[in-house]
């Protein structure tokens, strides 16, 4: 009964599959939000899928086992500039706009 | 005592246990963050997110990631997350209507691509090894120090790039009302 998981962790498809579904629920957060922050959040989770994709594989390869958690490192850390420019946009955006939401931000369709 | 080497009634490992409970809290508080209506609920939910993610980190022998994971996201780009959602929360905005009006399509398109991934994910040889190998921590520092030298100063230069960005985009116009 339920054999079929038997090593599932150690296998690397599981990873990229986690990191697939992980990717696509932020890609479907991004595409159907309203609110510039959820957006913000979903592109948070694809990045994060990025990461879990770049671990798995430096977890099962023997010549990149390091270099993939130097480059996850520095993934995050474009992650972290990425959201404190994004989410600055976002306030000084819903200062002139008093809304949070992105279908109201018409200004540069008129 | 000790434990038995497959759990008695499931037939499989006790870390593939600890695996699946971490992949299935991860894709759980995942769609909890894009679906739930109360936006301040999703960004909690994005910090179980990443906790179940350092786990899967620790998991498949990245332990300096998932500890920067825990410091960076959890610590720092989450509570930065939480504090725009509460400058941002307008009683007045129509906070029952969360979706677009293209959700549905976009849904079905997430679909798609996630199937996609799999199937080549699954149809794809990797050249794999057997099993995880854990990141030696003073390996990765030598890495990280001598052949990634260059990376590391760019990524700080970035990152203080971003920080007065951020100051500047965030700050008040002089002469506004609010």
């Amino acid at each position: 009964m339920l054999s079929g998981f038997d090593g599932i962790s150690q296998s690397l498809d599981a990873y990229l599959v986690l990191a697939c579904l992980l990717f696509a629920i932020g890609a479907f957060g991004f595409l159907a939000r309203r609110n510039a922050i959820s957006m913000l959040m979903s592109i948070e989770l694809m990045l994060n899928a990025v990461n879990l994709a770049i671990i798995a594989f430096g977890a099962f390869t023997l010549k990149l086992t390091v270099d993939a958690s130097v480059i996850a490192l520095i993934v995050m850390a474009a992650a972290a500039a990425e959201a404190t420019v994004g989410l600055a946009i976002v306030i000084a955006i819903f200062r002139n706009k008093k809304t949070p939401l992105v279908d109201e931000y018409d200004a540069m369709r008129q | 005592m000790t434990l038995p080497e497959t759990i008695p009634l499931l037939g499989f490992g006790w870390d593939d246990l600890l695996f699946l409970t971490f992949a299935a809290i991860m894709v759980g508080s995942a769609l909890l963050v894009v679906v739930m209506k109360d936006i301040i609920r999703c960004g909690l939910a994005m910090i179980v997110c990443f906790a179940a993610l350092a786990g899967l980190y620790v998991f498949a022998g990245a332990t300096v990631v998932a500890a920067a994971q825990v410091l960076v996201y959890i610590g720092a780009i989450s509570v930065l997350v939480l504090f725009a959602i509460m400058l941002t929360q307008t009683k007045a905005g129509p906070s029952s209507l969360v979706f677009q009006t293209q959700a549905f399509p976009a849904a079905i398109a997430a679909a798609v691509l996630a199937l996609l991934m799999a199937v080549v994910v699954a149809s794809t040889d990797w050249g794999a090894t057997g099993r995880r190998i854990a990141t030696n921590a003073n390996e990765l520092a030598q890495t990280l120090f001598r052949d990634y030298t260059l990376a590391f100063e760019v990524v700080s230069v970035l990152l203080l790039a971003a920080v007065i960005g951020g100051v500047f985009l965030a700050k008040r116009e002089k002469g506004s009302a609010d």
